[in-house]
């Protein structure tokens, strides 16, 4: 799992490293996310324990739910390119656009994930949803952390 | 064995937030009272008994968060006066969502080996909607922040803000356990 993690921090430190920079690592980044989210794969299945009519069940909805994941961290990227690039001379307008962006951005991964618990309830047992929910609640947590330790606060 | 386990990434978790060691040595007893708040709730799942001292320890968790704040803002006296009344009105409004999580949890251990499948989806319904709650609240202070303040110190105390909430839940979420 640390792989995944310095993979992820390897794509948030071109970002903030500056839009010239992450321009030339776009192509990497989505070489990079797509491992991210193959992996992420892997360990919800295994922590999810499913039956194989489960299984097959699941899976669809779930890659369904990967592809919508996918374009918001694009627009995740997006975001963290703006703020590299707005970093050193920050305005008014800059920090309330990238605010604006971010909580859309919040807005949309909580929806996203409501909806697609809400379509697994159809297809699994109530008690596999909330597992779901929690594994999918615990590795978001923390790849947003370790985005964290590399994207440095707003100059005050 | 889940205390321990916390306490021993405390200083991993610090880590990330601030920009001073400083700052970073104001998260430790932060992570430590986040720690001894949710520890209970997993002895919950073991004993059902109620929690003696959560209130306590989560004024414990708000006192350092200020302190936090106010070593990252950098804030001059005009902000400070126009701030800390919108942080505290922030914080009174997170607490009750907090306790709501709080009571969740302890309903989650008081159930968790027979959790029928009605109670699994009301429960999943509760986490989901004091998630929502949470975030419109972290956005509509933010955005009286960012009236408050200049927009950059607004951006500044969210990414704060969201960092403590990772924090937490991190601590939180690897205390429960996963539905079985």
């Amino acid at each position: 799992m640390h792989k995944h993690f310095v993979a992820l921090a390897a794509l948030a430190a071109c970002a903030v490293a500056g839009p010239v920079i992450a321009q030339t690592v776009n192509d990497e980044n989505q070489v990079l996310l797509s491992q991210i989210q193959t992996d992420k794969r892997a360990i919800v299945l295994k922590g999810l324990q499913l039956s194989q009519p489960e299984s097959a069940a699941f899976i669809p909805i779930y890659d369904e739910y990967q592809a919508e994941q996918k374009k918001i961290a694009d627009r995740t990227i997006a975001t963290i390119d703006k703020f590299a690039a707005n970093y050193d001379s920050m305005t008014e307008d800059a920090a309330k656009g990238i605010l604006k962006e971010w909580f859309g951005i919040e807005d949309d991964r909580a929806d996203l994930l409501k909806k697609y618990a809400k379509k697994l309830e159809r297809v699994l047992p109530a008690q596999k949803v909330l597992r779901f929910v929690q594994i999918e609640n615990k590795l978001n947590t923390l790849v947003a952390m370790q985005a964290a330790r590399i994207i440095p606060l707003a100059k005050p | 064995m889940h205390a321990l386990d916390t306490r021993a990434g405390l200083v991993y978790r610090a880590a990330p937030i601030p920009e001073t060691e400083h700052t970073a040595m104001k998260l430790l007893p932060l992570a430590l009272a986040v720690a001894a708040t949710a520890t209970p709730f997993v002895a919950g799942a073991e004993d059902l008994g109620l929690v003696t001292d959560e209130q306590i320890l989560l004024k414990q968790v708000m006192a350092d968060k200020r302190t936090v704040y106010a070593a990252s803002l950098k804030l001059s006296d005009p902000e400070s006066r126009a701030f800390w009344p919108i942080y505290d009105e922030y914080e009174g409004k997170v607490k009750k969502l907090d306790d709501r999580f709080l009571d969740l949890v302890n309903r989650f251990a008081a159930e968790y080996d027979s959790l029928s499948d009605i109670e699994a989806k009301q429960m999943l319904e509760e986490k989901m909607a004091i998630e929502k709650e949470r975030m419109a609240l972290k956005q509509t202070y933010t955005r009286r922040v960012a009236k408050a303040l200049p927009a950059k110190k607004a951006l500044r105390y969210a990414q704060v803000e969201t960092r403590i909430e990772n924090m937490i839940r991190r601590d939180v979420y690897a205390l429960i356990p996963l539905a079985i």
